[in-house]
């Protein structure tokens, strides 16, 4: 989407506030402190100070506070023993007619090869029979990430200069946040200096965990694995190939466009892989795709791609997470 | 029937050679006096137990998809531990302040 | 396999067991004891080593062939885990130079 010139986009990358000028009504007179004010002002402290925070002066207060660490104390343990109790009289654990052993779960061991066609009983549960569920988690991760994003991410250039007219509420001395500039500057005393000892051997071994995670990730419906191991994997591989050549040569094929273009299409052809049941009146959650004889690897019908969307997305989550507390942007 | 005794002594004398060796590599990291010789006796330790220990294992369980895998630990070990000796070796160096006294470095390092 | 073997094989993995145990509590106690950082890292990637001949031992006395995979993902956290914390303390080292220098 290109940029055009017009009134919402200058809005939009705050260049320009359209309402400052056009709120009020008239402007607002000065603010000027009455005398008497200021003798109430004194009197509130002063009545403060001696009824809340006075502890030496003040008896009930010296009580009150004793009382209170007893009663805490007291409430504690009233409550883990309450808890405690409650505990010894679940039924044994493994027994055989616990609730939990109901018949969803015979239901899902039974017949869960037949209508999944997933080896691996886990990995048809959570893909199959309760895929909304993964696709909830998988937004999860998501939305953890963006929310780092806001919270840590360092402005490009220079902070901009206060224009007139427009209240400064921090003093410039007292300003804390840095540049992305200053990071990277700050970055170079923790970097060991392009190490060539490990340079080389990274650049062996970074292949050898892709392939692996990748392995892991489409091996989820045989054998123990999926698409959470194999995306942990994948991120690890990419904070070893940062920490061993910096950021400059990880920007060249992971920046920040790579993230959004790969998390959205990740949890779109999710969402649109399994919400198609809304629209064709939600009878049966069947797909269409054939399943497959089980211990294939292309077999059981929809799981291999929800794998691979769900490695993809906790991948970038991982590097995003090490990138942001790292650098403050990708 | 033989050729499986055979394989059962062969496999557990290699295996408790490796065990050997992390015994020595633990009793060596206790009784050094300096870090970076504690650290030179575990990382040759490491190696060379972990080698050993698991090619005996693979000698246990025969020809099959597990020993490939177990083959490539032992590669990927193989290259990533010395490398980590080294950066515990360099950070040692660089952040001792009485290195000098019971260590020679040469002059055209660089931390 | 006859039944002598079986139970022969099941010794020996369980003796290799205890032994590694033993061992590991060792490594514990100089990652505790350490007088310096170095030597935690060291002692930590100790127990990373150990723990993933245990696994494989693992692996083969209950006959279950996926538990080698966990071994290859240990390994690479393990050695990921070494590269960043010793690159946090160089740093963290620097940084507190700097500032004395400042001062």
């Amino acid at each position: 989407m290109k940029r055009k010139n017009n009134a919402f986009f200058r809005w939009f990358f705050g260049e320009e506030d359209t309402l400052i000028g056009k709120v009020e009504m008239k402007a607002q007179p000065e603010y000027e402190q009455k005398e008497g004010e200021i003798r109430e002002l004194m009197e509130e402290r002063a009545q403060l100070r001696e009824q809340i925070y006075d502890v030496r002066d003040n008896t009930k207060l010296k009580l009150f506070h004793k009382m209170y660490n007893i009663a805490a104390v007291i409430f504690c343990i009233t409550l883990i023993s309450i808890l405690l109790v409650n505990v010894s009289w679940l039924p044994h654990y493994g027994d055989g007619d616990n609730p939990v052993n109901n018949e969803v779960s015979a239901r899902y061991i039974e017949s869960g090869l037949q209508e999944t066609g997933a080896v691996n009983i886990v990995t048809g549960m959570i893909l199959d029979y309760r895929a909304f569920d993964t696709f909830g988690e998988s937004n999860v991760l998501f939305i953890a990430t963006v929310t780092v994003l806001i919270l840590m991410r360092l402005d490009k250039e220079k902070k901009a200069p206060a224009k007139p007219g427009v209240e400064v509420y921090s003093k410039a001395e007292d300003d804390m946040t840095m540049t992305i500039a200053e990071a990277q500057a700050n970055d170079r005393i923790y970097e060991p200096k392009n190490d060539a000892i490990l340079q080389k051997v990274a650049g062996f071994l970074v292949p050898i965990i892709f392939i692996f995670g990748i392995y892991v990730v489409l091996n989820g419906h045989l054998s123990p694995g999926g698409g959470f191991s194999g995306g942990a994997i994948i991120g690890a591989g990419l904070i070893l190939y940062l920490n061993a050549f910096g950021f400059e040569k990880t920007e060249r094929f992971f920046t920040e466009k790579t993230y959004k273009w790969i998390c959205f299409v990740a949890l779109t052809f999710y969402c649109l892989a399994k919400s198609y049941s809304f629209f064709t009146g939600a009878n049966h959650l069947e797909s269409g795709i054939p399943l497959g004889t089980p211990g294939a690897i292309v077999s059981s019908g929809l799981i291999l791609p929800l794998n691979i969307c769900v490695g993809m997305v906790v991948a970038c989550t991982m590097y995003a997470f090490y990138a942001l507390f790292r650098k403050g942007g990708f | 029937m033989i050729l499986e005794w055979i394989r059962f002594i062969v496999g557990t004398i290699i295996l408790c050679c490796g065990l050997l060796i992390f015994a020595l590599e633990v009793f060596g990291v206790f009784r050094f006096d300096f870090v970076l010789n504690r650290m030179h006796a575990a990382a040759m330790g490491d190696t060379l137990g972990i080698g050993i220990s698991l090619i005996g294992l693979i000698i246990f369980s025969g020809f099959n998809f597990t020993s490939l895998k177990m083959f490539l630990v032992v590669i990927f070990l193989w290259f990533a531990s010395p490398v980590s000796s080294h950066l515990i070796g360099r950070l040692e160096v660089t952040t001792d302040e009485e290195l000098e006294n019971y260590c020679e470095i040469e002059d055209n390092c660089q931390p | 396999m006859s039944p002598v073997l079986e139970n022969a094989y099941h010794v020996v993995f369980v003796g290799a067991l205890i032994f590694l145990a033993v061992m590991l509590i060792f490594c514990f106690i100089r990652a505790v004891r350490g007088p310096r950082v170095a030597d935690r890292i060291v002692a930590v990637n100790m127990i990373g080593t150990i723990v993933m001949v245990i696994i494989t031992i693992l692996s083969l006395l209950l006959k279950e062939g996926y538990l080698a995979d966990i071994c290859i993902i240990y390994a690479m956290i393990s050695f990921l885990a070494v590269i960043v914390l010793t690159k946090v303390y160089m740093g963290v080292y620097f940084e507190k130079k700097q500032k004395g220098e400042k001062k």
